[in-house]
């Protein structure tokens, strides 16, 4: 027989073992190709010209790509050669050399890939305009996308490729030639693990890994809370959250969950009944084997859905963060294109309008806060914050109320709220120009009116109007923001006019104070902003999150296939002796819910503890951002478990 | 009694240009209480004539009754229940789940069972006694012999108080000696519990602890002997002549 029919043949008959890692390698080409087209789509380039930070995040998340990417492809190829092991152990018997198997294989693999490439990057290339289009959608831009053909994505994209089949290649040569005869027929018997009683050393370090665990979740709790960690700086704390967590999935993994089994077996004396043949003496048998891949999985679901979640976060704060840099819909800063005004009413365009006087004070929030230990929170303690006057304030709450004296502080935000808590009550100093006045704080509100133009994000003092009056008697009006008018329209309709109209007078909106140039945004200017960064973000992370679902998911469906291969025989015996394919289906459920539901419920947990660790760092709002990534990526995720289980179910129903 | 009834047994193999007919119309009845070997030159259709028998595999053509039932009416499901709770099996290759110890492989068929643990326990403290395996309970079938495996195997087969056991080559894989003490074990089980008993073999040695045997030619039945009163060495040299009359070829024993 010729070497090509030879391979011919032996593909033919691995079609069946192929046509995953096949599928994935196709998906995986898709996935980078079309990347790589959108990101030198025309429109896209111009789309994202003014955000400097969004091609750079699309250079480095190709990057990541093609890492997950190679390292996926490896995996794979790593397992279907083991998977194959005994095939390249019959070439050899009927006296093959490994010169003649590894060139047989090679061929085999660069037939496949080619072929896998190819059909990828068409696929990859119609599908980069879909992908644009969600792009602009999430952009919220009005664009239309061509498809247009790429000569540099392409050659990158073949480069890449070329390099990922020689790896491959590469590898399959290493693990032809390292392997002896004899281990190539016991490849696949490796990693027992056998019932014990009671392990004094696997109960200790099952233990450690949940309190490992648990330990980094409450770690990742008190993040910013420095008077109880013993960590000061804040990278170092959470590196230790991260290698904490890290290695008690693994010591969970290896030694909990056997531990775990064990007593339970243990406990059974030998009355099994057929789930637990089926699911927990299975699952014990391969934890040696499977520790590592299932700690890699649960990690990666965590980082996946964490990074998603956090983007997400972002974008779906963007509303509210612009809502909260610009109050109004148009900001005039210190009667600066007021005209602006007088444009509306000539348009017709009704409107309210709300104004402000400002005065600048400094203060010391350490009065407020106590001791702020952290060292990485050293912003200044002595800080300066915008006042407005009790009846100004009325125009946005109009039930406020206080006392000569005291105090409300507005605008303090998420991100201040979560890290330095304000205690109500206190009473604190406040400077201007060389006077210094006692205040008491009644309360903290989340309110926003001031444009962020002048507080620059921080909080908003309010006071009475005669403290107003006295603090406001020395500022001259040319060195410091002192007076807002803030619009609102009353028609929605009306936003693109006045948008029109606000930019026209641009020129005359700009003001100069303590020598710098300010030019008030508008709430859709700010609103275009936000959104042009968060959705680049989260249409990136969202698209590295899809390649690692595509990994964790392929990975354990991989595993799952040879473990069912593998299982095969004894299938064969449960249904000689009277076991109908349903009663084993039932094992096969719990032995599937083990494998893809623990992984992935402990990956949330991790994802959870570390997006409400930081999340406000990020935006306004966690719920529903984070159930809403959970809740999507466990559907897509749920789909590799679905197919697992039909594999197993087709399986068991032909092994009688 | 009769336990199991075969009529007409056919068994084709492959699609009509390939067809191959192994088993050509086989009758057969089998008693309570007998201990009934099939011989016959190997690919004579002996295991494919017991598949068929113990209902895991399904004739082409004929009817099979166990205990008055007829096997073709039954679904998947409940044929299964019917093989776990009827029925006991030992194979050649031991078919052992190497995940687990010796006990629980033998438990194995009582695990959806609403069988209470003590009498299962009672059961298997009798059987593995009986089939001298007590000290490997707790062992893996990796790390027992061949004919402990045996044994194993069918002290699994007996664990449900089957009305009827197939043996398929179950001394194939075994020495002389293993061999030996199996079959006495089944010979033993079969008189003391007077559990019917179906054997296929190629050895006459094992054929003959037999109560009848039934020899295989070509998917039909050639002839049959019975023990009756004759002493074991006696029938033993009874099987050897009709073997050869049969023409010894195919046979490796
Ligand atoms: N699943 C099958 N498909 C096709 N032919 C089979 C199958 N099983 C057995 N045969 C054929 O049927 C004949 C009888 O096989 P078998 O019953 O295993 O013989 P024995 O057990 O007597 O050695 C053989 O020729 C064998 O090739
Ligand atoms: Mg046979």
């Amino acid at each position: 027989m010729t070497l090509s029919r030879l391979v011919l043949r032996s593909m033919r008959k691995n079609v069946k073992h192929y046509y995953l890692y096949f599928f994935a390698l196709i998906f995986s080409v898709t996935l980078c190709y079309s990347f790589t087209t959108l990101h030198h789509n025309p429109t896209v380039v111009e789309a994202l010209k003014e955000s400097g930070t969004a091609a750079a995040g699309f250079q480095s998340a190709t990057f990541v790509l093609y890492f997950i990417i190679t390292f996926f492809v490896l995996y794979a190829n790593h397992l279907f050669m083991k998977r194959r092991s005994k095939e390249i152990g019959l070439y050899q018997l009927i006296g093959m050399t490994k010169g003649l198997i590894v060139r047989l294989i090679a061929l085999e693999n660069i037939i496949l890939f080619i072929f896998a490439v190819a059909l990828g990057m068409v696929i990859g290339f119609f599908s980069s305009r879909l992908f644009a289009m969600i792009l602009i959608k999430l952009l919220k831009l009005d664009l239309v996308i061509e498809l247009v053909f790429s000569p540099k994505a392409f050659t990158q994209s073949v480069i890449i490729f070329s390099i990922l089949l020689l790896v491959i290649l590469f590898q399959m040569t290493w693990m032809v030639y390292r392997v002896t005869l004899l281990s190539l027929f016991h490849a696949s018997k490796k990693a027992d693990e056998r019932i014990k009683r009671f392990n004094f050393f696997q109960m200790t370090f099952g233990l450690l890994g949940l309190l490992l665990i648990v330990y980094g979740y409450y770690e990742s709790s008190i993040l910013f809370d420095a008077e109880k960690s013993l960590f000061k700086d804040i990278f170092l704390h959470m590196l230790v959250i991260l290698a904490s967590t890290i290695l008690g999935t693994f010591l969970f993994f290896r030694y909990s969950v056997s531990f775990i089994m064990n007593i339970f077996r243990a406990s059974k004396k030998g009355h099994l009944k057929i789930r637990d043949v089926m699911a927990v003496t299975q699952i014990m048998h391969r934890m040696k084997g499977n520790a590592k891949s299932l700690t890699l999985i649960t990690v990666l679901t965590g980082l996946a859905v964490g990074i998603m979640s956090l983007s997400y976060i972002s974008y779906y704060s963007s509303e509210t963060r612009a809502r909260q840099f610009s109050p109004y819909d148009y900001t005039l800063v210190n009667d600066k294109g007021i005209s602006f005004l007088d444009r509306l009413h000539q348009e017709g365009i009704e409107f309210k309008k709300d104004t402000y006087r400002v005065a600048e004070v400094t203060f010391n929030f350490q009065d407020l806060v106590g001791d702020i230990t952290n060292e990485n929170l050293t912003f200044s303690t002595e800080s300066s914050m915008y006042v407005i006057s009790l009846s100004d304030y009325k125009q946005v709450v109009p039930d406020a109320q206080i006392n000569e004296g005291e105090t409300i502080i507005t605008s303090y935000q998420n991100m201040f709220s979560e890290v330095v808590p304000l205690e109500e009550g206190g009473d604190f100093s406040v400077q201007y120009h060389n006077e210094e006045a006692k205040f008491v704080l009644k309360e903290v509100q989340e309110k926003f009116m001031l444009s962020g133009t002048i507080t620059m994000a921080s909080p908003v003092l309010v006071v009475t109007d005669t403290a107003f009056e006295n603090i406001s008697a020395n500022q001259t009006s040319e060195s410091s923001f002192n007076y807002q008018v803030g619009v609102n329209l009353v028609n929605s309709e009306d936003i693109p006019k006045a948008e029109e109209i606000y930019t026209d007078i641009q020129e005359e909106r700009k003001l100069v104070v303590n020598g710098q140039e300010y030019l008030p945004l508008s709430y859709e200017e700010e609103k275009q902003g936000y959104l042009s960064i968060y959705g680049t973000t989260i249409f990136i992370t969202a698209f590295l999150g899809l390649a690692f679902l595509l990994t964790t998911g392929s990975i354990l469906y991989f595993k799952q296939m040879s473990e069912a291969e593998m299982e095969k025989e004894s299938y064969t015996t449960l249904r000689k002796i009277g076991f109908s394919t349903s009663d084993l289906m039932r094992g096969i459920y719990a032995k599937q819910a083990f494998n893809f539901g623990v992984p992935l419920v402990i990956g949330l947990l991790h994802s959870y503890f570390a997006v409400k660790s930081g999340w406000f760092l990020f935006g306004t709002e966690m719920f529903t951002p984070l159930v809403v990534t959970m809740v999507l990526y466990v559907v897509m995720y749920a789909i590799f478990a679905v197919i697992s289980t039909q594999y197993y179910k087709r399986i068991i129903k032909a092994s009688l | 009694m009769t336990v199991l009834v075969g009529r007409k047994i056919k068994k084709t193999y492959g699609k009509k240009s390939t067809a191959q007919e192994v088993l050509k119309g086989i009758d057969i009845e089998v008693n309570k209480g007998e201990f009934v070997g099939i011989m016959g030159p190997s690919g004579s259709g002996k295991t494919t004539l017991l598949n068929v028998l113990c209902s895991i595999d399904h004739p082409t053509e004929g009817v099979v009754e166990i205990n008055g039932k007829n096997l073709r009416n039954m679904k998947e499901k409940q044929l299964a229940n019917f093989r776990r709770e009827q029925l006991g099996f030992v194979f050649q290759d031991y078919n052992l789940l190497d995940t687990l110890t010796v006990k629980e492989n033998i438990l194995l068929p009582l695990s959806i069972s609403k069988l209470p643990r003590a009498v299962a326990e009672s059961r298997l403290k009798e059987l593995v006694k009986l089939l001298g395996i007590t000290d490997i309970l707790n062992k893996y079938p990796n790390e027992i012999s061949g004919g402990q495996k045996q044994r194993t195997s069918a002290a699994r087969a007996l664990i449900s108080s089957p009305t009827l056991v197939f043996a398929d080559e179950p001394t194939g894989a075994l020495d002389s000696k293993s061999a030996t003490s199996l079959l006495t074990n089944l010979e033993n089980i079969n008189k003391q519990k007077s559990v019917t008993i179906m054997m296929v073999t190629h050895d006459s040695v094992a054929a003959s602890f037999c109560s009848r045997v039934l020899f295989l030619k070509d998917g039909a039945i050639y002839t049959e002997l019975y023990r009756g009163d004759k002493t074991r060495q006696q029938f033993f040299q009874q099987i050897l002549n009709t073997q050869s009359i049969l023409g010894g070829d195919g046979y490796d024993a």
